[in-house]
């Protein structure tokens, strides 16, 4: 139960008896007048058990983008009722977007009457985000008290990865058709494969026109040639310790996966296969064969839930995961982080094994708070932390070189420039025919 | 009120992460020096309430009316003193309990001087149980003589000057001795009804009655600023020294018993209590009126997140409490050498120190052993703390140098 304003206002009416008749006794009495009144009012409240609730699925939606979710309740007992909702959510889910009482709806219904309460939804946080319990309050017809009571009407939202670097989509799409034989440029090389016949039209490279073919037809005809395609792609994203720290405010862990979007995103449009796979100690998540246009989908959904775990990664599984996904050769993108301890560990004992199949390439974010770390030499204790940080650029510079030396391309950047250097290093990789 | 309550999920790994970091660097000698201001106020102020609390220990009122210690032109001192000096033994009593302990007897004066503040029990002891001796009440006003018992009321006269004892009518209390003798005081009571020296228009200032209670209605010429006008010093030393001890008893509020003080209750009007418990009532359904929440409190569970940089940071700390001054300098030395190898266009790996020394030093201008005191890895390394600041300094400043030129 609970009570309304109205009880100690109530109380605060008994001053008038009291002034009345100055006794301690009138106070007693007056005090179960009150409670009179309420325990009567409470008695003719409705039962919040004749409320039936439902919710529609929410669905998922864009990190960064509003939704709204829709809570039908039935009176289906045989008193019209009158109260208050709370559709309660956990606050990440941003019920709170319209106010901070936004969830909370009145309510007025007659006996077999339905209502529908439409609270909205601003995730802030990735990852399914769930309901915490309807509670209702029905009122008494004095107004003085109401029936309270709470049940679970499951539901969530599901919260995408936010993909910012979408923005950056377009402009690799435009390079990726420059590198398309249906563009006046190509570029050859010794990966590219010979695509068809054409007539010439001015800015063809001279060199491309097959004259075995012109000499046939009365026209000058080229060839064309269109970059490789169905070629496998496989990310790999690191969700262990290292990807739990915070660059500028953003985990680690949400740069990778924007950058992997992107690389699939624009890997699917030229035609090639994505595999992705995520874990730590183990695989925590394999998404297969990935190519059609849903896969920025498809993978959104993979990594939704993904969260950093204080555990070491053990890269010998994942690269026998990676191995599993299949023998022919492929570009393997290793988001991880350049903690040299870790990659001397774990991952350089099983590199060999990935170089020799496929082409693999480690992206990491680089933190520029190391860089400003070693700058300020204001005080003593700064250039002691700024020894540290030179330190910790040095190792991750050797670490960077030692991959380098293993045949493995390395991309260290700052976390908003990892997506387009990623799909950057792809498009050139394409562009070379070295997937 | 809201279920709204925990934590929003963004950055609170984040600011967590700095209040640790803060913390740990408490440690140091800066916790002291940061908070000097704030422990020198808290030092004062420790200092101003010990100070007033031992001050204001120092006893219990002594600013009474006729109050033997009391040296104020309405204090009682001047007389106590003098007739200490005289050989009577003059005992202060400040307390019922006291004054029984006090041991009166027929060779004793009592004075009561501020009989306003007798609780009834001490008044009824006074009157009943004081072995003989002689009771002199300063300041018997209608209430005084009421609670003692006595059936009489004294009005009050101002402006008596030159009043002459005449003790004509005096029983045995009031000896001859003031005979002669003459008082002027601003104010005092006079008793119509009552024998007693010092009348006006009859009405004696210093009366007696049967109960051989002398009422000091002139109990003025006590006070230190009164008690040299005409003959008022000797009438007070006859009056109070006629016996070898004199008891001064001031009584003390304390001593009253429960039901014989006057409570603030007794003025306000009758519904005020009960008023005050509706008011609480009202407050406490208040508090359950907001208090009850409208279903439970939602939970947040947050992912582990650091700040990246936070190993950083404390490998810096870990350098700086070893005070690992050589691997600090070397650190900072090497990273330096580096950038200007990659400066210069020179290889980044292997670069020969000594050519790169040469080179620096052809392009700043710089001497030779400087350049190679700072850059050279066999150069000497800074051996305090503050050389370490100053050789990070250079360092930094050279890469300038090298860049500008």
């Amino acid at each position: 139960m609970a009570i309304s304003g109205r009880v100690p206002l109530l109380v605060l009416l008994g001053l008038v008896p009291v002034v009345l008749r100055p006794e301690i006794s009138t106070v007693w009495l007056w005090l179960a007048v009150v409670a009179l009144v309420v325990a009567v009012d409470l008695a003719l409240a409705p039962s919040p058990a004749g409320l039936a609730f439902s919710r529609r699925p929410v669905g998922a939606v864009r990190l960064g983008e509003g939704t709204r979710t829709e809570l039908v309740v039935r009176n289906e007992g045989r008193r019209s009722v009158r109260g208050r909702v709370r559709d309660a959510w956990q606050p990440s889910a941003g019920a709170d977007v319209d106010g901070p009482h936004a969830n909370r709806h009145p309510l007025r219904l007659a006996p077999g009457d339905g209502a529908r309460l439409t609270t909205a939804l601003l995730p802030v946080r990735r990852g399914d985000l769930r309901t915490a319990g309807v509670s209702v309050r029905l009122g008494g017809p004095l107004g003085a008290a109401y029936r309270q009571r709470t049940v679970d009407v499951p539901g969530s939202v599901r919260a995408l990865p936010a993909f910012d670097s979408r923005k950056h989509l377009p402009s690799r799409l435009a390079r990726l058709r420059e590198l398309d034989g249906r563009s006046a440029v190509r570029i050859r090389g010794q990966g590219t494969e010979f695509d068809s016949l054409r007539e010439y039209v001015r800015g063809d490279d001279v060199r491309s026109i097959d004259w075995r073919a012109s000499a046939r037809t009365r026209k000058v005809v080229v060839r064309t040639w269109q970059p490789e395609r169905d070629r496998r792609v496989v990310i790999v994203l690191d969700t262990s310790r290292t990807s739990a720290g915070r660059v500028r405010g953003v985990p680690r862990l949400d740069s990778s996966m924007d950058a992997a979007l992107l690389l699939a995103a624009l890997a699917s449009r030229a035609g090639d296969r994505i595999d992705f796979l995520a874990g730590d100690r183990g695989v925590r998540r394999r998404v297969r064969a990935a190519g059609s246009a849903q896969v920025v989908h498809t993978l959104s959904e993979a990594m939704t839930d993904l969260d950093a775990v204080i555990a070491e990664a053990d890269w010998r599984a994942l690269a026998g995961a990676t191995q599993e996904l299949g023998r022919r050769r492929a570009l393997v993108v290793l988001l991880t982080s350049l903690e040299s301890a870790v990659v001397e560990e774990s991952l350089l004992p099983v590199l060999p094994t990935l170089t020799h199949h496929h082409r693999v390439v480690v992206a990491a974010v680089r933190d520029p708070a190391l860089d400003e770390l070693a700058a300020d030499r204001s005080d003593l204790a700064a250039v002691y932390a700024a020894a540290a940080a030179e330190q910790v650029a040095a190792r991750r510079r050797a670490t960077a070189d030692l991959l380098e030396a293993l045949g493995v391309d390395v991309l260290d950047t700052d976390a908003e420039r990892l997506a387009p250097a990623l799909a950057d290093h792809y498009l050139s990789l394409k562009a070379r025919g070295l997937l | 009120m809201s279920a709204l309550t925990t934590a929003p999920p963004s950055h609170r790994a984040d600011d967590a992460g700095s209040v640790g970091g803060s913390g740990s660097g408490s440690l140091g000698p800066g916790f002291w020096r940061r908070r000097r201001a704030l422990l020198l106020l808290a030092l004062a102020l420790v200092v101003v309430v010990v100070g007033a609390v031992l001050l204001g220990s120092g006893g219990p009122e002594r600013g009474g009316r006729l109050d033997p210690d009391n040296p104020t032109p309405t204090g009682g001192q001047a007389v106590a003193r003098v007739l200490a000096d005289q050989g009577v033994d003059v005992t202060v009593v400040r307390s019922a309990a006291a004054l029984e302990d006090a041991d009166v007897d027929d060779g004793t004066t009592v004075l009561v001087s501020d009989p306003l503040l007798l609780g009834e029990r001490t008044a009824e002891s006074l009157m009943d149980d004081r072995g003989g001796a002689r009771l002199v009440v300063a300041d018997p006003e209608f209430a005084v003589t009421d609670l003692l018992g006595l059936d009489v009321q004294g009005t009050r006269e101002s402006g008596l000057d030159d009043v002459a004892a005449d003790c004509s009518g005096a029983g045995s209390t009031l000896g001859d001795d003031l005979d002669g003798l003459e008082i002027s005081v601003d104010r005092a009571f006079v008793f119509p009804e009552l024998d007693g020296c010092f009348a006006v228009d009859g009405a004696p200032t210093i009366a007696e009655t049967d109960d051989e209670v002398l009422l000091l209605g002139a109990d003025d010429l006590l006070t230190n600023d009164q008690v040299l006008r005409a003959d008022n010093a000797a009438v007070a030393l006859r009056l109070l020294g006629g016996t070898e001890r004199l008891v001064w008893y001031v009584p003390d509020p304390a001593d009253l018993a429960d039901d014989e003080g006057v409570g603030l209750g007794a003025f306000a009007p009758d519904a005020v209590v009960p008023a005050l418990w509706l008011t609480v009532a009202a407050v406490v359904a208040l508090m359950w009126w907001r208090g009850r929440r409208f279903g439970r409190l939602v939970v947040e569970p947050l992912p582990v997140s650091v700040r990246a940089v936070e190993a950083t940071e404390s490998r810096g700390r870990l350098y700086r409490r070893t005070g690992d001054r050589f691997h600090a300098a070397d650190a900072l030395r090497r990273a330096s050498r580096r950038r200007i190898a990659v400066h210069l266009g020179l290889p980044r790996h292997d670069v020969d120190p000594v050519a790169l020394v040469h080179d620096v030093a052809a392009r700043t201008g710089r001497p030779v052993a400087y350049v190679g005191s700072l850059l050279d890895p066999r150069g000497p390394l800074p051996t305090d703390d503050a050389a370490l600041v100053t050789f990070a300094h250079l360092l930094t400043d050279l890469e300038k140098e090298v860049r500008r030129a």
